[in-house]
């Protein structure tokens, strides 16, 4: 292995960790289609390094909300036994589905990303019936607002799990409108703990992949190495960014992305190893 | 009813394990990278530890909320803590199988 890949690895994680801290979404959904477009490194070792970085980049950026009491630990620990089975049936589900159908779920997942990006979160309108919650039982209301459609929320979680396993990815696509719309949290709230719980949901998938060998040291430790130092600094650039042109920007990339990697399943490749 | 009834503590807990966690996981990835340089294989071997380190990271966060809660009294969290880490434990086992 080149020390010129490894650095390679290395800056495309920091940058995607920076530019994803900056727009303060997760930059796991980068990792895969630029390690295995442009860098043509098969789709399961991409897969698995971008676990990794997902894990080090929930640890790395919990800490400050955990302080500020926005993580919703108790609700966190309840989402997680759906979220963990789901990553359990990903795990089974990507050592059997062709490669092509990966790279096309990849597509339709960045499609949606990109849709979600483009449409503003907005505040669900809180209708304050304290008391009427179904699950007081299980004291899982915040500061201000209380838990709606559990089962529902555990559902998409669920299916959050499968993905993330699945892709190497977060999740955080899935999980955030979970949170917004069936749980009806705050979006501060939501990000929080839809945070805490991606290293957890990750670290199930990544278990799995470790133990099957398909951790590829020498392409997972840049990768995670870089998306630590890139979450950290992109923390620090969140305020200082014009937000709309990178949006655009970003938007951009996505569906770039997602057509080039609709174009791989298809076998059609328009760039050479860039490494 | 709000998380606020939680004892604070656990909330502190989390967040110093997981940030000296995610340092130490770095760290040891860091010196195997500079370690491969001149002895690729040694020092592949020390930054597999550090990502064997970032994937227990968050099992480790489980397991000090299934003690948090049992120590509260709170059961009923406690399993559902211990839950989660029988389904991660299944499927680092069905990995390895």
């Amino acid at each position: 292995m080149s020390p010129g890949l490894e650095l390679w690895l290395f800056a495309v994680a920091l940058a995607t960790s920076v530019l994803g801290g900056v727009l303060g979404m997760a930059s796991g959904i980068f990792i895969v289609p630029v390690l295995t477009v442009f860098g043509r490194i098969d789709i399961h070792t991409a897969v698995g390094a971008s676990l990794i970085s997902v894990i080090a980049c929930s640890c790395a950026s919990a800490a400050p909300f955990l302080r500020e009491k926005l993580t919703n630990i108790r609700l966190a620990i309840l989402l997680e036994t759906a979220t963990t089975s789901g990553a359990l049936c990903g795990v089974f589900v990507a050592g059997v589905i062709p490669t092509a159908y990966l790279y096309f779920v990849f597509a339709a997942i960045l499609l949606l990303s990109a849709q979600q990006m483009m449409s503003r979160r907005t505040e669900s309108i809180v209708t304050q019936n304290a008391g009427s919650s179904r699950w007081t039982a299980l004291r899982l209301d915040g500061a201000g607002y209380s838990v709606q459609r559990l089962p529902l929320g555990m559902a998409l979680m669920y299916g959050a799990g499968i993905i993330s396993a699945l892709l190497g990815i977060g999740s955080g696509v899935l999980k955030i409108p979970a949170m917004d719309t069936a749980l009806r949290l705050p979006i501060k709230v939501s990000s929080a703990t839809s945070n805490f719980m991606i290293g957890v949901t990750a670290a199930a998938g990544a278990a799995a992949y470790f133990a099957r060998g398909e951790i590829v040291t020498s392409v997972a430790a840049p990768i995670a190495l870089g998306s630590v130092i890139g979450a950290v600094l992109g923390a620090r650039l969140l305020m200082r960014v014009p937000g709309e042109k990178l949006r655009l920007m970003f938007v951009g990339i996505l569906l770039l992305l997602a057509m080039q990697m609709i174009l791989t399943a298809l076998g059609i490749r328009l760039f050479g190893a860039a490494a | 009813m709000s998380t606020d009834e939680l004892p604070a503590p656990l909330e502190r807990i989390l967040a110093a394990m997981l940030r000296h966690g995610t340092s130490l996981a770095s760290s040891v990835i860091a010196l195997g990278l500079g370690v491969a340089v001149p002895y690729a294989a040694a020092g592949m071997r020390i930054a597999a530890l550090g990502i064997a380190l970032f994937i227990a990271l968050p099992v480790a966060r489980v397991v000090a909320m299934m003690v948090f809660f049992a120590r509260s009294r709170d059961y009923r969290f406690s399993g559902i803590a211990a839950l989660v880490l029988a389904i991660i434990t299944f499927s680092f086992l069905v990995g390895a199988r």
